[in-house]
């Protein structure tokens, strides 16, 4: 990056501080994430039953769980699995989402038909009811339940870029590239293709919450990832049995981590949607 | 506008002998043989083609469906090796516990959501604007089931002001005669305002759960509805004919920022059926989601099926009262 770059970048975090703030709030649970084992003396897995219950204290501020775990640990690797997962579900349904509707709003007629249909009918289930039965039909674990969660993300991806593919396919650098003699292939990758990736990115930070939240509800009903890896919905079932004898802390903590990382992506995708978009101020949230 | 209507209804159905068909075939491409799962992985070779033939699995695919739907349409939904019943029992017996909670949570999201709008916009006030899109960005962040969780352990734990999970009425209190199955309407119905309000107290901390994160998506999309029509220039022409700001808004603002809210509206109270799933758990709530969960994890496809069904009949119905009642409110589209 150069400097007169690095420069308007700061400009822009000055000017909206809650872009600022959704930033440091990824990055900071991106260090916790990547970090946190190597930082924190605390294994998550490591039992300790001279400690259990403990609440959130200076040796443990997240308190420790009715084995003795220390939570703060296990909110670490939680959100490296959070977000990693986010992150995987993200990118590859952005990937296939975007290839069907680059297909569709390309060729039209049948082909695009039969898509779209397609994408209605998965759009038609519940989207948690059709992961969980994808996930469960495919063995549980971890994988399938990312692949479940991807799939029932496809059709959003898929119905927007087909829109933006049809409509940049009528703008006129379209047809002047067509007059100049470019061919088929080199529109679509050259001219096309470019033009939507801006939508695509911040489609993909609007269903990134989607995902990290799906993930943590399969893992509440005890599907995708199994105890004990402390993925966050895992830990939230594993708190909601103390959390009416008093050990609030055990559910509560991994909760705020899923709202923290949800929110901050929501604000961050709004906020650069407002700052691609030249018409700006549209639902400026 | 009648004919709309119709054809409306008519396409409808079409979408959902749609998801029918997907939903059929998405649960028999799943790895894993239902006849299997009911007779035990002991039995006989012998004993597992007698029970496909009696589940009909040795029929072709295109067969197969033909004898589901029509059986569905005839009320035979079913059975459920899990629980042993036939799965319409099961829903006749859920589906009202749901219904009513996803209606109380749709309640609270469209109201909580029309007062929070109204307030960030009406008289543009920095400080309530930044809160109002503060819950929301919260409202839409926060997993239902903790939400749930946290609701118990402040309400219900902490302060002891509303019930626990489990109960859907105090043991103390008769339940109402059975009309509609919704407890809150029967006990209206029988005038009975004690059972009303109690019912009311063990629905109010699942419905709020619920409805978070529909309120939270309806008050960003009405407050920024609500921003754009109040810019527009037939407020200032209303404005300057000396109108009231509440009349501007009541008469003029909202309805006009309301239609792209009911849209998302009728998607969102369809949702909740499917949504409410986790909450249900946390609260014990005897309703269909529950039920679903417990079918998945068990692998009994059959109430999966009839879910699927059923809450794409709601889905779309739901959209297509909508798409009429946009030609009540907005006289520009009643053709």
């Amino acid at each position: 990056m150069r400097a007169g770059n690095l420069r308007a970048f700061a400009k822009i975090l000055r000017a909206n501080l809650d872009l600022t703030a959704s930033l440091l709030i990824l990055l900071i649970l991106a260090i916790l994430a990547v970090f946190g084992p190597f930082l924190w003396p605390y294994d998550p897995l490591a039992i300790s039953l001279r400690e259990t219950l403990q609440p959130p204290s200076l040796a443990h501020p997240m308190g420790t769980d009715h084995i003795g775990r220390d939570i703060f640990a296990r909110f670490n690797e939680g959100a490296l699995i959070s977000l990693s997962v986010g992150v995987a579900v993200v990118i590859t349904g952005a990937v296939v989402g975007g290839m069907i509707g680059l297909v569709s709003g390309i060729s039209g007629g049948l082909l695009d038909n039969a898509l779209m249909r397609l994408m209605d009918a998965i759009l038609a289930f519940p989207p948690l009811i059709l992961a969980m039965a994808v996930t469960v039909g495919l063995g549980g674990g971890l994988e399938t339940a990312a692949f479940g969660i991807m799939l029932t993300s496809v059709p959003y991806y898929a119905r927007l870029i087909r829109s933006d593919v049809i409509r940049i396919r009528q703008l006129p650098f379209v047809e002047a590239a067509e007059t100049a003699g470019a061919g088929p292939a080199r529109i679509i990758l050259r001219h096309i293709v470019p033009h939507t990736v801006s939508t695509l990115l911040i489609q993909a930070a609007a269903l990134f919450g989607y995902s990290v939240l799906a993930l943590a509800a399969l893992g509440f009903v005890g599907l995708g990832t199994q105890v004990p890896t402390p993925e966050w919905g895992v830990m939230i079932t594993e708190g909601l049995q103390y959390a009416l004898t008093g050990q609030w802390w055990i559910g509560v903590f991994p909760g705020f981590g899923l709202l923290a990382a949800v929110a901050a992506t929501s604000i961050l995708a709004d906020k650069v949607r407002d700052l691609v978009d030249p018409r700006g101020q549209y639902a400026q949230l | 506008m009648m004919q709309a209507v119709v054809s409306r209804l008519f396409g409808s159905l079409v979408a959902v002998f749609g998801a029918s068909i997907i939903a059929f075939l998405f649960l028999r491409v799943l790895p894993g043989n239902p006849a299997r799962l009911v007779v035990g992985p002991l039995a006989s070779e012998e004993a597992l083609q007698a029970q496909m033939e009696r589940m009909g699995l040795h029929l072709s695919l295109p067969d197969q469906y033909w004898r589901y739907i029509t059986g569905f349409l005839q009320g035979d939904w079913g059975f459920s090796y899990g629980a042993g019943q036939p799965v319409l029992v099961q829903f006749a017996n859920r589906l009202p516990a749901s219904i009513e909670l996803g209606f109380y949570a749709f309640l609270f999201a469209f109201l909580a959501a029309v007062v929070l709008g109204l307030a960030a916009t009406y008289r543009r006030r920095p400080a309530v604007d930044a809160a109002v899109r503060a819950l929301s960005v919260f409202g839409m962040g926060m997993p239902p089931f903790w939400l749930a969780l946290i609701l118990l352990v402040v309400f219900h734990e902490a302060l002891g002001i509303f019930p626990g999970p489990g109960l859907q009425l105090s043991r103390s209190i008769e339940p109402p005669p059975v009309v509609t199955g919704f407890i809150t309407f029967d006990a209206l119905i029988a005038g009975d305002l004690t059972a009303f309000a109690d019912a009311i107290h063990y629905l109010f901390l699942p419905a709020v759960a619920l409805g978070m994160l529909p309120f939270g998506y309806l008050v960003r999309l009405l407050r920024a509805n609500l921003l754009d029509v109040t810019n527009e220039p037939f407020i200032l022409v209303v404005r300057s004919k000396g109108i009231g700001l509440w009349k501007t808004f009541s008469r003029h603002a909202l309805p006009n920022a309301f239609i792209p809210t009911l849209t998302a509206s009728g998607m969102i109270f369809a949702q909740l059926l499917g949504g409410s799933v986790l909450v249900e758990k946390v609260f014990n709530w005897p309703g269909i989601g529950s039920l679903v969960v417990d079918s998945i994890l068990r692998k009994d496809f059959a109430v999966v099926q009839a879910f699927i069904i059923v809450s794409a009949v709601i889905y779309v119905f739901v959209n297509a009262i909508v798409d009429v009642l946009y030609g009540i409110i907005d006289p520009r589209i009643r053709n």
